[in-house]
């Protein structure tokens, strides 16, 4: 069975984790692994409703994500978590009880993320109407020894999604890609192959 | 330890030797050693036990020469087909040796520091790294990728060697089918003797494929003395059955002397489309007119059929234009089946049975398994087509594969034959072949040894 473990993705708001765990998951899934991802935004829409930013509620949150990462990993499961997690405490705390974890900083300099203000948040927080907003009004902790560092300020989201997939083969968490078994000639043959014997 | 005993056990390592015939039936081979085609194979009888045996379902080769070298079920070695879909799409691909979940037989006896050579057994394509030699069988298209180790390479080449015969040739004519044949296996014989000769091994495994290819293209010609290619075909189990004797003629007594086959054979009434059923019973939809294959699936399409024997329901969140809910999985599954079982064809039922995947199915893998496999009797080839548009018709082929009528042979030179009560399974024969070697036999494999 795939030995499950926990992809972690900090960073600020806008930084990339959601876009790039999603990229992670497809490839794993392609790969025969089961995933699963807890996205921050979705979480806090169900398992965390009614929390809000202060530090107990954040922390708060990211327990209740690492609770469930901690389940599934156990089971085989990739879980990939996709929050913002500004609190180095307690992203030690939820990697201390998981053990099979990979954390991924996600560092995009405050400018480059509020420049692109995908969900128009930096805007509003700029202009003060978001209390306690990361980066701008609340702190971010930087992880000092994460797995995998991607800068999506200097990367495109396909080279950062490349980063963390070797990083994960490296780690021996996930099996390597097959691509080179058939290359595209012979996966042809192949086809002939079967077809002539009517299996297709 | 003594001198003595050193001598006394060197000689007695145990041995296995098997050659496999791929689709060659149990009733077959009956007939060919009462005929008198098979002299070597009547002898060998004298020592060893021939038994009908059942394989995997769905009985196609790379799905049973897989629970062949694993020992294991479908759900657990991951090979259900020739073909398969990706994780969360309808887009095909063709599942090779990297795919199979569990560790081959040679693995586990190269994990006990004896040798293999293993030649030509399907589904071991790109050949991996073992302790031993391995020359990989169907699907198998680059002989560099085939070989293992790479060393092998120059005497395989002044062997002649070949991986396969042009089954595009039956298209062409008949005699340059059977004289490709005829070559490709001369070729696999002079291998199987070379390196038998010439490696070192605890356990040797020679598969001959061309039988099978034969069968698709000629069985006709095998069940009717009248015709034409009716003495080809048998001279051509003329010439297996000298290769079975140059064979068993080195052998000593504490050398285990196998033979198997991945599936029998009979002769084809019809061919039979899943799909096409399917479709005219509303269960399945096409974007074209003369689709490719299952990637143009319609929306609103509930079922869908991968060659051979293969059904599957279009579960929401399993595939991506998934139509139906995990509620309404298991009357669907039951109307579809009820449906199939009513098939007839002049008066007689097309399928024997439609099992439900955890009937047949065991193992971490059974999300990926087929959520129907039906198993049709006699004569109604089950296809998984999806360009036709008529319920069954016939083609080139006149052999199909057969669940029930594999064969396997056991037994010693110079040593009573042994005998076996029950119906040996196609898992079997790993743990069997350990068993043999004195090597212990994983938990997770689900045969069980025969002997
Ligand atoms: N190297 C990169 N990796 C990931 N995203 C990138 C990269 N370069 C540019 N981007 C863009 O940055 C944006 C990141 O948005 P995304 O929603 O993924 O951020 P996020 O970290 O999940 O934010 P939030 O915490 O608010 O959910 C996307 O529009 C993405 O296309
Ligand atoms: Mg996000």
């Amino acid at each position: 069975m795939q030995k499950g473990f926990t992809l972690w993705f900090t960073g600020l708001s806008g930084a990339g984790k959601t876009t790039l765990a999603h990229m992670v998951e497809a490839e794993l899934r392609r790969r025969g692994c089961k995933v699963e991802v807890l996205d921050g935004d979705v979480i806090r829409t169900n398992l965390s409703k009614g929390l809000g930013f202060s530090k107990e509620d954040r922390d708060t949150n990211i327990r209740r994500i690492g609770f469930v990462c901690h389940l599934l990993s156990r089971n085989g499961v990739v879980a990939i978590a996709a929050a913002i997690s500004p609190y180095r405490a307690v992203r030690d705390e939820v990697r201390a009880q998981i053990g099979d974890f990979v954390e991924v900083y996600v560092r995009c300099p405050l400018e480059v993320a509020a420049a692109r203000d995908v969900k128009g948040l930096y805007a509003k927080a700029m202009a003060g109407e978001i209390p306690a907003f990361t980066g701008v009004s609340d702190p971010y902790e930087e992880p000092l020894n994460p797995e995998i560092l991607v800068d999506t300020s200097v990367q495109t989201k396909e080279e950062s999604f490349k980063v963390i997939m070797l990083r994960l083969e490296e780690l021996g968490y996930v099996p390597k890609a097959e691509a080179e078994v058939y290359s595209e000639d012979e996966e042809e043959e192949v086809k002939r192959r079967l077809e002539e014997l009517g299996y297709l | 330890m003594g001198l003595l005993d050193f001598f006394k056990k060197a000689k007695t390592e145990r041995k296995v030797v098997l050659i496999g015939l791929d689709g060659t039936p149990y009733t077959l081979l009956k007939q060919y050693i009462e005929d008198g085609t098979m002299p070597n194979l009547a002898r060998i009888t004298n020592d060893c036990l021939l038994k009908q045996m059942d394989v995997s379902i769905p009985e196609v080769s790379s799905t049973s020469w897989t629970c062949f070298y694993t020992g294991c079920n479908p759900a657990q070695h991951g090979i259900f087909g020739f073909l398969d879909l990706q994780p969360n799409s309808y887009k095909i691909y063709f599942p090779n040796s990297r795919n199979v979940k569990m560790p081959a037989l040679w693995d586990i006896v190269g994990n006990s520091g004896k040798r293999s050579v293993v030649i030509n057994v399907p589904q071991t394509y790109p050949a991996k790294q073992t302790n031993g030699v391995l020359i990989s069988g169907f699907v198998a298209t680059d002989i560099k990728k085939a070989t293992y180790p790479a060393e092998l390479l120059p005497t395989l080449s002044e062997l002649g060697y070949r991986l396969d015969p042009d089954a595009a040739r039956a298209r062409e004519s008949k005699e340059a089918f059977i004289e490709d044949i005829l070559d490709v296996f001369e070729k696999r014989r002079r291998t199987i003797l070379h390196l038998f000769e010439h490696e070192k091994w605890s356990l040797f495994i020679g598969t001959v494929t061309e039988t099978d290819r034969l069968h698709h293209f000629m069985w006709d010609a095998a069940v009717d003395p009248n015709h034409k290619y009716h003495d080809a075909f048998k001279e051509f189990y003329r010439r297996v059955d000298k290769l079975l004797g140059e064979v068993y003629e080195r052998l000593d007594t504490s050398t285990t002397f196998m033979m198997c086959s991945d599936h029998g054979f009979t002769k084809i009434e019809q061919q039979v489309y899943l799909n096409y059923w399917l479709k005219s019973n509303g269960y399945l939809s096409f974007t074209s007119d003369t689709p490719k294959s299952i990637e143009e699936i319609g929306s609103n399409s509930r079922a869908f059929a991968l060659d051979p024997t293969r059904i599957y329901i279009n579960l929401k969140g399993k595939y991506p234009q998934g139509t139906v809910s995990t509620g309404e999985y298991e009357r669907l599954r039951s109307e579809i089946a009820d449906g199939l079982l009513s098939l007839e064809h002049n008066g007689q039922r097309i399928l024997q049975r439609v099992f439900m995947k955890e009937e047949i199915f065991r193992g971490p893998l059974l999300e990926q398994a087929p959520d129907l496999v039906v198993l049709s009797n006699y004569g109604y080839d089950m296809k998984g087509a999806t360009n036709k548009q008529v319920l069954m018709d016939t083609e080139l082929f006149t052999g199909m594969h057969t669940q029930d009528d594999a064969h396997l042979l056991i037994g010693r030179r110079g040593t009573a034959r042994p005998s076996i009560e029950r119906k040996p399974h196609i898992c079997d024969i790993a743990p069997t072949i350990l068993k043999e070697l004195d090597i212990a036999v994983p938990p997770d494999m689900v045969g069980r040894a025969l002997v």
